[in-house]
């Protein structure tokens, strides 16, 4: 059990140091491996991409832990990414696979998790119920505006009430 | 003398009457109420459903673009809360809008749900004019394959909360679908909204 840690803590390192040697050269660029959507089910299209084959770079995919067999990655316009897509096989197994993208140029592979659950399409969970998307922030009126309004209708009263008092005395209008 | 000062009341009292009638009038908050969808918009014209368009295949969105409303606007993934309903983006962003991220993704055949708010403490938020929405407008997602998925609206409907139409409104589809939700449906100050305004298209092209 220990000599497997240590011989893991040793990939991780080498992993690491390769990864530390190569970064320079794509100015920084991340290392991962995005599996899209990361969990599926069998026969779901499955959509990685990579920025760490730099601009314009391809790269070959990997997805033979799950199946899949090979497939490319080519280059986008999008950030500098390369794109590919493999099928999860129909007869996959649940599971966590790790999916590996090797850049053409040979320099650099990145990894990252696809987990297959069966969960058919049909029964894919689906949110139920109303959303909760506002506050009423955009209405209601200013509190110092309404006691403004009722003090000018207030005014407006005694105003009123004056006048038609007058009136009623009959003294000049 | 007492003519003047009789004037000058008659004048105070019509200029505070006004006043008062504009400050407490209606409308004259810092916004009105934001739109709500007439019922004709609820109702598909027959034969005047416009072309289905193919399904694309699974692509995340990134943004969300309806130009008969000005909506443009980024988009963050969603998921579910703890009561299995959908969760909503930050409401201190008031330009930011979310998708269901566990579910279809928009152009894929399905149905893809996009949420966001109708305004915030500060005010209108990004989908404050949605239930101004008309049927035959255009909503536009950009996706991360640098694909854009083009949506044509169908309907625009108001449900109240304790009535929520689930199935209708996130039940799965057989052709590309689209849903943009956000609150509506009245307010009331100790509930708050009453319900959703509910945008319903489908998917008629993409580039």
């Amino acid at each position: 059990m220990r000599r497997t840690v240590r011989l893991l803590t040793g990939a991780a390192l080498a992993v690491a140091a390769a990864g530390a040697a190569g970064a320079p050269a794509y100015g920084g660029s991340s290392g991962s491996l995005d599996v899209y959507p990361s969990t599926a089910a069998p026969g779901a299209q499955v959509t990685v991409n990579t920025s760490a084959c730099g601009e314009k770079g391809s790269a070959v995919g990997d997805a033979s832990s799950v199946g899949a067999g090979t497939f490319t990655l080519a280059p986008s316009t999008h950030e500098g990414e390369a794109i590919g897509e493999f099928r999860v096989p129909p007869s996959a197994q649940p599971g966590t696979y790790e999916i590996v993208a090797k850049c053409a140029d040979g320099t650099r592979q990145v990894t990252g998790d696809l987990t297959v659950a069966l969960t058919p399409a049909a029964g894919q969970l689906q949110p139920h119920g109303s959303v909760k998307t506002g506050v009423g922030g955009a209405l209601g009126t200013d509190p110092v505006q309404t006691a403004a309004g009722v003090a000018a209708l207030a005014v407006a009263a005694a105003g009123g009430t004056w006048l038609l008092h007058r009136r009623a005395r009959g003294d000049a209008f | 003398m007492r003519r003047i000062g009789d004037t000058a009341i008659a004048a105070v009292t019509v200029v505070a009457l006004g006043s008062g009638v504009y400050l407490l009038g209606p409308g004259s908050g810092p916004h009105d109420a934001p739109p709500q969808p007439a019922a004709a918009e609820g109702r598909p014209d027959p034969g005047e459903e416009r072309l289905e368009a193919p399904a694309l295949s699974a692509s995340p969105p990134t943004r969300i673009r309806i130009p008969a409303i000005r909506v443009n606007a980024p988009l963050m993934g969603l998921a579910l809360t703890a009561a299995g309903s959908l969760d909503v983006p930050p409401a201190g962003e008031k330009n930011l809008a979310g998708w269901y991220e566990a579910g279809t993704t928009p152009g894929e055949r399905g149905t893809a749900i996009v949420a966001g708010h109708v305004d915030n403490t500060e005010g209108p938020a990004v989908f404050y004019d949605l239930g101004a929405l008309k049927r035959g407008a255009t909503i536009e997602v950009d996706r991360r394959d640098r694909s854009v998925a083009v949506f044509t609206v169908d309907a625009v409907e108001v449900y109240q909360a304790r009535n929520f139409p689930d199935e209708k409104v996130y039940g799965a589809a057989e052709r590309p679908e689209l849903r943009v939700i956000t609150c509506g449906g009245g307010y009331s100050r100790t509930t708050g909204y009453q319900g959703n305004v509910v945008v319903f298209a489908h998917l008629t092209g993409s580039r």
